[in-house]
């Protein structure tokens, strides 16, 4: 059956019912598995990265079938996937798979074609210079970035996602091109506290923050939202019912009690609160998701806030680089960064990187006095004296 | 089914909101129909939709039930 | 395990859908893209073009001449979209702030989620991403696709949409990026007449369950993820559809517990495959790691000379429980004591591998921080079977539904909920005793929420029967 040219195509606006499909679901997988995917399926013996970016899976029936994975911005168009399918056509019987982390899948059958596979891989180049398909991303590297929608199609981003994870994947190419690393690391990156990418759990996760409380748009509130339902939204209560002065409904709030989470403007779009000077980057570090070795554990805030400096976000991938470069030097093989950090202490974490130690980095939310120190067990730092010098003076030497 | 949409529609006529979760929904036909079930509940949300009666409105992270042309149902376009 | 569907699913063969021509689809050189400029001024974008990693604001800048070259009548939105997408974008730079506004009731016919309505807040200078909503198209179980499925929803996309899209979006669906209202149901019919195929979830539905790739290419996968995720995605279809939750729900699948597609942290209920019986171990192939004639970990650490495989430090003290030793050469494994982290599989997959008994974990309530702070999903079912039909595991979901419908509140996560009423009520109502295996440590504080027929007598007491041995 072809596709439709006509402007509303099947669909008749005057009977909305008729001919309507619902409910019928995605498609099966089964009819997407190359030969070599159905004829194994189950029955997988083993696997290794032979190169990175090259997977080998071995089955118990002596087939073998080699990976290739492909970076990839998640955002792209129909030429590009085009270029996809023509490949997939080309190489693998026309089929192609995408990963969990956006990264995209070549498989094939034998050493000969994977050759050849990969050399006209890596010979793709958009005209101004980028890879299409760069190979890598497997083992302990770091693999690609996933985010959210940014300023391409979202409502409530306090920065830009595509541009900054183009930013901080271009600075660390050679990772994702290379298994370097004590273990994987995962970065992840999120627009804003929503975390539609839920990046809560990465070795490093990059942040979209407001720093600014909603403004409200007095005029219209009344007409564009349901009060109630944005009253309601706010999870600490700083919004109550107002009037205006010409006796309109609309909302107060009380400003110092915002948790700039943005969840009233998810409810009400007459309360927006992005803004230029307000809106930046909060860095996490040291969460995982995997079971391996240590339970999966939730990343920490270990910068509260950087500066939305477009294009490139210098900042954010210089703290990106000075993380994982410390982390790359200092881990043992298969520590994961979380892992790491609390091997050697948090505070020495902030020693070794460098980055700085505020009081915006000591929870004072719900629950908060689950990650304070309840013990005399730490290790000098600088920090460490600091505090000993302020508590007063005597015979500080640090 | 017919009675229970005849209790949804007039709660939602009624109601000082124009949108609704749907739990207010059931919980306003509970009041009136206390051995109703969610199920069905939902059966009659799902026609009343199907007959054009009522409209989902979704914030994209929740939808909420309305009557259609009741409060603020245009394309904000 | 070859698929036989329960209804004829349309093949789908490119050359019968398609709607462009291969001289339309191949209508410029890469000379032309070098040379070509957009209609808006976009220096912070073009920056963006340098550095080796895929550039976007590249591959859109193809998208955008592919349009200029088309004829008017091969496209039924607006042929700029694109260019005025990447305008919008550098404004959206240039002043630190969004230019979409708020969602509205866009969205098909009798279906609760699965378009997401955006406008632009320039609709003046940026007239044809006025409208630019986004449809969730339900991706195929992990994400295997062939051909003919792309190259038909990509000359769908390109006809009634802007052509751009997200391979893929968080929840796993792949996202159609930009088109107006009118074109909403007409595209809704193609996906489904011509591929057979349904939007994803949005808003408080059932959200679009996604999985790992299992069994298809994982010897790790301790249950069939595809198949699971592909049997409760249509079992459930009308919770995906139509939204009758407090919030939205996610379930993810993840065939073992290193845990690929991250359930454990962003689904509301997360299967993680497992076994109950024992590690299987081949001991020449023990034999065969130690002595440095395989290499470690498949391969994932070659980047970097880390020194000869020491297996007493890499595998053996890095259990996490213990129990493995080394005893003349053969590895031991106290399998009672295993937490089957996959530490050792994972270092040595030649040689070991999980039991053969398996089925999966259930854990509960992940989500991240909006409103009540992230969380992390919680162990309540240490292990269940999971063959087909999955009746055991429909059970269980429908009673977890069953709770959260009945006692969440508006806009609540089922992990805010359990937080909120406490995991023993949760427990008591969906009738699971409780274990030492769904918490960290028994708890800190003594305040133990008695209930009135925990303790002998009830609560009724007299207070002249209490003054007659206790003087005032």
């Amino acid at each position: 059956m072809a596709l439709s040219l006509d402007r509303l195509g099947i669909f008749d606006p005057k009977d909305p019912l008729k001919d309507r499909l619902t409910d019928l679901g995605p498609r099966h997988f089964w009819q997407y598995f190359p030969p070599v995917i159905q004829n194994n399926y189950g029955k997988w013996a083993y696997h290794e990265v032979l190169e990175t970016g090259v997977l080998m899976h071995v089955s118990e029936t002596g087939d073998k079938v080699y990976t290739v994975r492909c970076g990839a911005a998640r955002f792209m168009t129909v030429q590009h996937v085009r270029e996809i399918c023509e490949i997939a056509d080309q190489y693998c019987d026309g089929f192609v798979r995408f990963t969990t982390r956006n990264n995209i899948e070549f498989l094939v059958d034998s050493v000969e074609k994977l050759e050849v596979l990969k050399k006209d891989l890596e010979s793709r180049k958009f005209v101004s210079g980028s890879y299409k398909f760069p190979i890598g991303g497997t083992g302990a590297g770091v693999t690609n970035i996933v985010h959210t929608q940014g300023y391409i199609h979202c409502h409530t981003p306090a920065t830009d996602a595509s541009s900054m994870v183009k930013a901080v994947s271009d600075e660390l190419f050679k990772y994702f091109q290379g298994m370097t690393l004590p273990a994987k690391v995962r970065v992840s990156m999120a627009c804003c506290l929503n975390m539609c990418g839920a990046v809560h759990c990465s070795d490093i996760a990059l942040l979209g923050n407001h720093r600014k409380p909603p403004i409200v748009d007095h005029e219209v509130i009344d007409k564009v939202c349901e009060i109630p339902l944005a009253i309601a939204a706010c999870p600490v209560g700083a919004i109550s019912p107002d009037k205006t002065p010409e006796g309109g409904k609309t909302v107060k709030i009380k400003k110092e009690r915002c948790m700039f989470c943005g969840n009233c403007y998810t409810m009400c779009q007459a309360l927006p609160l992005s803004d230029k000077e307000g809106d930046g980057v909060t860095i996490l570090a040291g969460g995982k998701i995997s079971n391996r070795i240590s339970e999966p554990k939730f990343s920490k805030v270990v910068v509260p806030w950087l500066p939305n400096n477009f294009p490139r976000f210098p900042e954010v991938v210089e703290t990106v680089k000075k993380i994982l470069e410390v982390y790359a030097a200092d881990a043992n093989k298969y520590e994961r960064l979380g892992d790491w950090a609390e091997r050697i202490g948090w505070e020495k974490f902030f020693e070794k990187t460098g980055l700085e130690f505020t009081e915006h980095l000591i929870d004072d939310y719900r629950l908060a006095y689950d990650t304070w120190r309840t013990s005399t067990q730490f290790k000098y730092t600088a920090a460490a004296w600091d505090v000993s010098r302020a508590a007063g003076e005597g015979f500080c030497n640090g | 089914m017919d009675e229970l949409k005849k209790i949804i529609v007039e709660f939602a006529e009624t109601s000082k909101k124009t949108k609704f979760y749907f739990k207010d929904i059931e919980k306003a036909v509970q009041k009136v129909n206390p051995d109703a079930k969610m199920r069905e509940i939902k059966k009659a949300c799902t026609a009343l939709i199907n007959e054009g009666t009522m409209i989902y409105f979704s914030t994209g992270s929740s939808t909420m039930y309305g009557l259609k042309g009741r409060g603020m149902t245009e394309d904000p376009q | 395990m070859p698929f036989e569907p329960k209804e004829p699913q349309k093949e789908i063969k490119y050359e019968e859908t398609r709607i462009y021509t291969d001289a339309e689809l191949n209508s410029y050189t890469d000379e032309e893209l070098r040379n070509f400029k957009i209609k808006h001024k976009i220096p912070d974008l073009e920056e963006l073009e340098n550095g080796p990693w895929p550039s976007f604001v590249a591959d859109a800048k193809q998208e955008a001449l592919h349009r200029r070259k088309l004829a008017n009548e091969r496209m039924l939105i607006d042929r700029d979209v694109v260019e005025d997408m990447l305008g919008q974008l550098q404004v959206s730079f240039d002043d630190g702030e969004t230019h979409w506004k708020h969602g509205g009731i866009v969205g098909v016919f009798g279906y609760g989620g699965g378009v997401i309505g955006r406008y632009s807040d320039l609709p003046e200078i940026y007239s044809s991403i006025a409208h630019f909503h986004t449809i969730r198209v339900n991706q195929p179980a992990s994400k295997f696709y062939n051909s003919d499925f792309l190259r038909t929803i990509c000359d769908l996309w390109e006809y009634r949409g802007s052509g751009l899209m997200n391979l893929h979006g968080s929840t796993g669906d792949l996202v159609l990026l930009g088109t107006i209202t009118e074109q909403l149901e007409p595209i809704f019919f193609e996906l489904t007449h011509v591929l057979g195929q349904d939007i994803g979830g949005s808003g408080s539905n059932l959200r679009t369950p996604s999985c790992c790739i299992g069994k298809a290419r994982c010897e790790f996968a301790c249950y069939d993820t595809q198949n699971l995720c592909y049997e409760l995605t249509q079992y459930y279809q009308d919770e995906l559809h139509r939204p009758a939750f407090p919030y939205k729900f996610k379930l993810k699948f993840d065939g073992c517990p290193n845990g690929c597609v991250a359930s454990m942290a962003r689904s509301d209920m997360s299967f993680i495959g497992t076994w109950r019986d024992d590690i299987r171990i081949d001991q020449d192939a023990v034999k065969a790691y130690i002595a440095g004639y395989v290499v470690p970990n498949g391969g994932a650490h070659i980047g970097r000379d880390w020194g000869k495989f020491d297996i007493q430090k890499e595998v053996i003290n890095l259990c996490p429980a213990r129990c493995m030793s080394l005893v003349d050469d053969e590895l031991i494994i106290d399998n009672k004591e295993c937490t089957r982290c996959m530490h050792c599989i994972n270092v040595m997959p030649k040689a070991l591998k999980p039991g053969k008994d398996n089925g999966l974990s259930i854990l509960l309530g992940a989500k991240a921080p909006i409103l009540e702070g992230a969380q992390m999903a919680t162990l309540i079912v240490p292990f269940m079977k999971a063959e087909p039909p999955y009746d055991n595991i429909k059970e269980f979901i429908e009673k977890v539904w069953e709770f959260w419908i009945e006692e969440g509140k508006n806009r609540e996560r089922l992990g805010e909920l359990m937080q909120r009423t406490g995991l023993p009520k949760f427990l008591e109502t969906i009738g699971l005793p409780p274990a030492p295996q769904m918490i960290k440590t028994p708890r800190e504080n003594p305040y133990i929420l008695w209930k009135e027929e925990d303790v002998p007598g009830g609560w009724n007491r007299n207070v002249n029967e209490y003054r007659s041995k206790h003087k005032r």
